[in-house]
């Protein structure tokens, strides 16, 4: 019984995850840099993370790109967000881990919201064998602080209140 | 909200702003485009932006009129023109890669391009 609630669990933040992200894309931004996303769909990884670890924050952020590029239908860009969303949740599990002390949520938020972004630039220059797009990091690395604070912030509302509804779920 | 966290957003804004002054910089000195001066649709003159050249005019005479064009620093503006309604003397100086002045009635057209510009990205989907 334990493993089916668990399994409904996270195929559930999956699920909120991707109406998060299909939300966000119709959310206009009021600076055009192309890449750059609230990343609301993040709040989803770092609470499945704190909430049951490592693994299945993989296993959500990875579900996550791979259905989101099911309902999008562009390759190119799961491309960019599979490897976003992979290094960004290895990044947030190991300082979620490490540096627990140092960083709260919000700063965990960041530091996966960068290596979101460093993913993500690093993809681009490998597929079009250009060094020259990294002048473009700066400015996602600038729209990740904020975002990233935003996020973190929601995530300690939503931890908080998820573990005192859901006190027999999560153990 | 801890220290780190603190911290952490001043080092990442502190790093952005020099990167951002490194990459403007870079950009600046960067002469990755050229004058294309062009007549009737062909090209007749690449001009290089350089010191050297800075301040130098190129009389350009055709059978459709005459103009005279003047290089600045990183800019360049048409100074003389045969035409009657001078609007490409009025337009100035142009600096940004893709900016044209037109003269029509001298079937002119001088133009900023970039040196590599199939590298450029089109478009970004996420």
């Amino acid at each position: 019984m334990k493993r089916l609630n668990k399994i409904i669990f996270l195929s559930v933040l999956v699920s909120v995850g991707l109406g998060l992200s299909v939300i966000e894309s119709s959310i206009p931004l009021p600076v055009t840099i192309p890449g750059a996303k609230l990343g609301l769909s993040n709040m989803v990884v770092l609470v499945t993370l704190v909430l049951f670890g490592f693994k299945e924050g993989l296993i959500v952020s990875g579900l996550k790109s791979i259905v989101l590029m099911l309902i999008t239908g562009s390759l190119s860009s799961f491309i960019y967000s599979f490897s976003g969303a992979l290094l960004s949740c290895i990044v947030m599990a190991l300082s979620y881990k490490f540096l627990s002390k140092i960083f709260s949520l919000i700063g965990i938020s960041i530091l996966g919201a960068l290596a979101h972004n460093f993913a993500q630039v690093s993809v681009a220059s490998l597929m079009i064998k250009n060094l020259r797009i990294f002048t473009y990091l700066p400015f996602l690395m600038l729209t990740s602080l904020f975002t990233g604070y935003f996020v973190g912030l929601s995530s300690i509302y939503i931890i908080k209140n998820l573990k005192k509804s859901f006190k027999i779920l999560i153990q | 909200m801890t220290k780190g966290d603190k911290i952490l957003i001043i080092v990442v804004i502190f790093f952005t702003v020099i990167s951002l002054g490194f990459i403007k910089r870079q950009a600046l000195s960067n002469d990755g485009k050229y004058i294309s001066i062009q007549v009737d649709g062909k090209e007749i003159k690449k001009i290089i932006f350089d010191k050297n050249i800075e301040g130098k005019t190129f009389p350009i005479e055709t059978e459709y009129g005459y103009n005279l064009v003047e290089i600045g620093n990183e800019k360049v503006r048409v100074i003389e023109a045969s035409c009657p309604d001078q609007i490409d003397v009025k337009q100035g100086y142009i600096s940004k890669i893709g900016e044209t002045i037109v003269c029509l009635p001298n079937r002119l057209v001088v133009e900023i391009k970039g040196m590599d510009i199939d590298q450029e990205i089109d478009i970004m989907n996420h």
